[in-house]
């Protein structure tokens, strides 16, 4: 491999790792306030896919009004799930295998519904951005250019609301201590509402940034899934920065794997770092051992 | 918590044993004992799973994995090295028990239900796209096709036996001892000190460990086992079937179907996935004209079930009483 190959693959892995911290940070999000593992995640990536597809291609929508309309849809759909399922299992006895179990019924559920509407090919949206820049004799296509523009300032702003906004503050404490938060008038029920909401925004931008490179189908979902699971893990579970981190290495291992082997092993060089990572350090590579 | 067997429920078993051996008797329609073998080979997977997930209260989402090991297993060795069926199906469960042993220790370590989903889930994940990108040995998502049967042979009284995709009934019978030995081994491993002490542990993990309860042999006995059962079930299916591919061996919908037939049955008691292998199978078959509604019934039962029934339809009976008592 060559020094400006390497560097390239660097870049890509960047991109595209910066998609997988969006993924999982919506999953540690929703885990690290409810402790609920979602296994209906990759399905909001799968339909605000969908919306984006269908508002951007079919009406024509031009698409700097159509992904945040999509978004919006994805969130109020997000919140919807949360308060017809999730909200009925919460500290019931069992919960947390009947919340897994609930998010997996959902999962295959709502797959099969789009299968059904939507059919089973597979859709694409055009590039928002054509042109390429060139630094030196690496080429990057403004389009990834973008995702990685849109991805910074969602993690920006993710940031902000979760440091710096009461909504932010509430989620923490909720996440710290349910039953504290509660004593000084936090509603956890409504904090648990907008956290799925926000899971499901994070899964539609994730979604709208990568309809034109990769296809849109009823199982769009579930390999988004399985990376998502694999950044909260290298992350550890439950930790927003640790998504963040781990997305990013992720795409980073996968480019460089995928040079030295072949596409058809991205997959498992994923889930066997995952596993390394769970015989070594269970708790996340970047988080504290818990005592 | 573990009630010896009343008299009365060695009637209900002994009665169910008898009716399933009788089927073939009555009536020799392959497209009906083609149903009930696959309910047999999902009934064990079930019961398999179930004694992990939950009598053991291990959450795994991965043992499909250790069905399509075993199903790979057994039919390469039987291509590739020419041995028999009969043999190789042996060595296919304990290839499962292996990849069992290899991923539960990591898994039992962790206390964290979603950790162990995650884990086993991936787990499985590597193993299809692995036997999907060994296409020189296992020709990939094309199908290893030409997996030899079992061989025939021939008993006192029956004459000649052979396995042939025309007649069932041997398979049929096969897949029953199959089953019957399962629910055998998993009924008395429960009721042994292991399954006492895998019970106290699901319920009271650190005062079982204080007692004197060592945790993780335990645990990766009831793994081993649950891995060799899934295992013995696919390494059948493939010869039953005699073309595998990964998605139908290794995919993610078999174990989905799997969790829907012991969450639909009752997880944690042994009639249950029984049960719901019975019921889940038999839907899917007289529904066979609405095929693509299939898995949309499948995921909408799940939601249902955990939201209103989480216990599964074994305890309908006592949930209506109290609701009509309580009136």
């Amino acid at each position: 491999m060559t020094f400006s190959l390497l560097i390239e693959q660097i870049i890509n892995g960047l991109i595209i790792g910066s998609m997988y911290a969006l993924i999982g940070s919506g999953l540690a999000l929703v885990y690290g306030t409810m402790r609920v593992l979602n296994l209906a995640h990759g399905e909001f990536y799968m339909l605000g896919g969908y919306f984006v597809f269908f508002l951007a291609v079919t009406y024509g929508v031009p698409s700097y009004l159509a992904i945040p309309v999509a978004i919006v849809a994805t969130f109020i759909l997000g919140m919807l799930i949360q308060r017809l399922t999730i909200h009925y299992l919460m500290g019931k006895e069992g919960w947390q295998f009947s919340t897994i179990a609930a998010t997996l019924g959902l999962s295959i559920f709502l797959q099969n519904a789009a299968l059904l509407m939507f059919g089973e090919q597979f859709e694409s949206v055009p590039y928002y951005l054509n042109g390429v820049i060139e630094i030196g004799s690496i080429r990057l296509p403004l389009q990834r250019l973008l995702i990685f523009v849109v991805a910074i300032v969602t993690i920006g702003a993710m940031t902000f609301i979760l440091k710096k906004t009461r909504l932010g503050w509430a989620i923490r404490a909720t996440a710290q201590d349910r039953d504290a938060a509660a004593v000084v008038g936090i509603p956890a029920e409504r904090i648990y509402l907008i956290t799925f909401g926000l899971a499901g925004a994070l899964g539609a931008i994730a979604a709208a940034m990568l309809a034109p490179i990769y296809a849109i189908n009823p199982w769009s979902g579930l390999p988004i899934l399985l990376k998502g699971f694999v950044v909260v893990i290298l992350g550890g579970l439950g930790s927003f920065p640790g998504a963040i981190a781990g997305g990013l290495l992720l795409g980073v291992v996968e480019a460089i794997g995928v040079q030295l082997t072949s596409s058809e092993w991205r997959d498992v060089i994923g889930f066997a770092m995952m596993i390394g990572v769970i015989w070594w350090r269970p708790w996340g590579l970047f988080g504290k051992k818990p005592t | 918590m573990f009630q010896p067997v009343k008299p009365s429920q060695w009637l209900v078993i002994a009665a169910a044993i008898l009716v399933m051996a009788a089927v073939p008797l009555v009536t020799r329609n392959s497209y009906l004992l083609h149903v009930l073998i696959l309910t047999m080979i999902f009934g064990i997977f079930a019961s398999a799973w179930n004694l992990v997930a939950g009598f053991g209260g291990m959450k795994t989402f991965g043992h499909h994995a250790f069905f399509g090991i075993g199903a790979y297993v057994s039919a390469l060795l039987s291509i590739k090295a020419g041995w028999s069926p009969w043999l190789t199906i042996w060595f296919g469960a304990l290839a499962a028990t292996g990849a069992g042993l290899f991923i539960g220790l990591p898994i039992l370590r962790i206390k964290s239900m979603s950790h162990v989903a995650i884990v086993t889930l991936g787990f499985a994940e590597i193993v299809r796209i692995v036997i999907s990108n060994l296409q020189t040995i296992t020709r990939g998502e094309l199908g290893l096709w030409g997996i030899r049967p079992f061989e025939g042979f021939t008993l006192p009284f029956f004459g000649e036996i052979t396995f042939s995709p025309a007649d069932k009934v041997p398979y049929y019978y096969l897949i029953l001892l199959l089953l019957i030995g399962s629910t055998a081994v998993i009924m008395l491993l429960m009721r042994s000190r292991t399954g006492l002490s895998i019970i106290a542990m699901r319920d009271a993990e650190d005062a079982a460990e204080s007692l004197g309860v060592n945790l993780t042999r335990q645990k990766l006995l009831v793994f081993a086992v649950s891995a060799f059962l899934v295992g013995i079930a696919g390494a059948f299916y493939a010869h039953y079937i005699s073309i595998l591919t990964p998605t139908a061996a290794v995919g993610i919908d078999l174990m989905i179907l799997v969790i829907a037939m012991a969450l639909v049955g009752g997880l944690s008691t042994f009639s249950g996935p029984l049960v719901g292998a019975l019921l889940l199978t038999g839907t899917v078959e007289l529904l066979r004209d609405l095929d693509q509604y299939r898995l949309l019934v499948y995921g909408a039962m799940i939601i249902l079930i955990v939201m209103f029934l989480p216990k599964g339809l074994t305890t309908l009976g006592p949930v209506l009483r109290k609701r009509f008592a309580s009136r």
